[in-house]
């Protein structure tokens, strides 16, 4: 392109915006909102998955020792389970440790526990897992591996709600991969169209440039740049307003106090926050390409 | 591939427009039938034939803007059913058209209307506003400038629509029925443009069913009649 031809798009980009403000406002704002959504998701969804690792840290399995195991046979034992794959480690406790840790936790109300004559608590084995082990197939294997010795009375691990957690979750992946595809295709459709009003509102200057030896990419130009403008001051609104929202909500779970101690609520990445910049730009390039081309065959 | 064959007659003039068998149907009636026609570079020709002969029809075939029904036509050698789309806006650029209803873009001023050509074909910033200048002084209507063309009178428009044809120096210069809206002298304005650009080499094309202009301009007539073309005077 040269310098008349730019200055000719530029000029003719104002034009567009003046003669219909109100429907490249709309275009913005649909690209907005598009992305308003999907960057809820993905706040939602790293947070969450957040969350899971968090969780995931503490999953361990606990091996209750049945009574009267000998010490000999009981430090085989840990030898054997700590040679399991997936272990990384196998602590024992006590049943006087146990009793402990349980006064420890009842604290002022631990003389409920002087009354007893004999110490009802099991020892028990703590393992530890390693990194990669720690999912649902790999503990619930594991477990019932560790069940079967005779000298183990039960084992247990956080069985209820890592599996209701990561089905949910693989749930949740899908339900945003299906949502945001629905409102990505709806929002290049509306854009395509909020474009096309333009565009056949122009129909007559178009077709008349190319009467007099205009190029299509020459007719085409302001469309395009109009559009990617209008992609990227709508991810920049949506980028804003949901900062805001966060932020909002940030205080409010802030007073809530230490409840998130080890779960700390992320905004976007800077990455994320790029995705989100590209994906308008994507939207709105691809609402021009569609609208122009069905435009310019007829 | 391109058929570009270049063909010259016998005085060595080259043949920039060439028409073999050309139908076009608009529905199962052809609106111009079995239509030859050579035209010589920097020939002066009128299409002369009443109202629905099927004029601007013949014209629009030749800056394809509508495509034969069967037939061939060649501008400077080039095949017009074979151009690619992507070649069609330097065909164009090549032929300046008059349009019968103007076509003048109703928001722009006269200045822009005219510049537009200049810009769409991507010449030097410098070079736009000097040569606009000069094709409205010629068609005398420099004031309008900054005028939109709503406001100016039919006849001023057409002949905007003349300066708009002229201002890419074009090889061709198709006119449909130029002077229809106007009176005698600015009629004889529009003319004079012609003579001026056919002397620097353009090939020029009228069409028109004012008999009276074709007495009063010297040129080869050819006569179009309800989709037949009847050629008086061969090359
Ligand atoms: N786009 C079209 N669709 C259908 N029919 C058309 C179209 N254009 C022209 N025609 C028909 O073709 C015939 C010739 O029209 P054309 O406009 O070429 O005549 P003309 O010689 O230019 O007439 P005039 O002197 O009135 O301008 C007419 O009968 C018209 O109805
Ligand atoms: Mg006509």
């Amino acid at each position: 392109m040269n310098p008349t031809k730019i200055v000719s798009v530029l000029k003719r980009m104002k034009r567009n915006f003046v003669a219909t403000p109100y429907l490249h406002l709309a275009a913005t704002g649909t690209i907005g909102l598009c992305l308003l959504i999907t960057g809820c998701f993905i706040i939602l969804y790293t947070n969450l998955n957040d969350l899971i690792e968090v969780w995931q840290q503490d999953i361990r399995i606990v091996a209750y020792i049945k009574d009267g195991v000998s010490d000999r046979q009981r430090t085989l034992l840990a030898q054997t389970i700590s040679k399991l794959n997936g272990v990384k480690e196998v602590s024992y406790t006590s049943k006087d440790e146990a009793l402990t840790q349980l006064r420890q936790q009842m604290k002022h109300r631990s003389s409920l526990l002087d009354g007893l004559h004999t110490n009802p608590l099991p020892a028990s084995f703590t393992i530890d897992l390693v990194e990669s082990q720690k999912n649902r197939v790999n503990v619930t294997l594991l477990s019932r591996k560790i069940n079967e010795f005779p000298e183990i009375n039960d084992v247990e691990y956080a069985k209820a709600w890592l599996h209701r957690f990561s089905g949910f979750i693989s749930f949740f992946r899908l339900a945003s991969l299906v949502v945001g595809l629905v409102v990505f295709a709806t929002t290049v459709f509306i854009c395509s169209n909020t474009i096309g009003l333009t565009l056949y509102a122009q129909r007559d200057e178009l077709d008349i440039m190319r009467l007099v030896g205009a190029t299509d990419s020459f007719i085409k130009a302001p469309f395009y740049i109009q559009n990617l403008i209008q992609g990227l001051l709508g991810s920049l609104l949506a980028i804003t307003l949901l900062f805001a929202v966060y932020n909002i909500f940030i205080a409010k779970i802030e007073a809530y106090g230490a409840l998130m101690a080890t779960w700390e609520v992320r905004f976007l990445s800077l990455t994320e926050v790029y995705e989100l910049l590209l994906i308008g730009v994507v939207i709105a390039w691809l609402g021009s390409y569609i609208s122009l081309k069905q435009f310019l065959k007829s | 591939m391109l058929e570009q064959v270049t063909r010259f007659n016998e005085s060595g003039k080259r043949h920039i427009i060439e028409v073999f068998h050309v139908y076009k149907n608009y529905g199962p009636r052809p609106t111009l039938f079995d239509i030859n026609l050579t035209v010589l570079e920097n020939e002066f020709l009128f299409i002369a034939g009443p109202s629905g002969a099927g004029k601007t029809t013949f014209l629009r075939l030749l800056f394809r803007d509508e495509q034969v029904t069967q037939g061939h036509i060649l501008v400077k050698g080039i095949n017009l059913q074979r151009i690619p789309r992507r070649k069609i806006p330097l065909l164009r650029r090549d032929i300046g058209v008059v349009f019968q209803d103007f076509r003048l873009i109703d928001h722009y001023t006269v200045y822009e209307n005219i510049a537009l050509v200049l810009e769409a074909a991507g010449h030097q910033a410098r070079y736009i506003p000097k040569r606009v200048h000069q094709v409205l002084r010629m068609v005398g209507l420099e004031k309008t400038l900054h005028a939109y063309p709503a406001r100016l009178s039919g006849g001023e428009q057409q002949r905007i629509a003349v300066a708009r044809a002229a201002v890419g120096k074009p090889l061709i210069l198709l006119a449909d029925e130029p002077t229809g809206n106007l009176d005698a002298d600015a009629s004889d304005m529009v003319f004079d443009l012609f003579a001026q650009l056919h002397k620097l080499g353009t090939t020029i094309i009228v069409a028109t069913h004012d008999k009276l202009l074709l007495s009063k301009v010297r040129a080869r007539i050819v006569s179009l009649d309800q989709g037949h073309m009847e050629i008086k005077n061969h090359l």
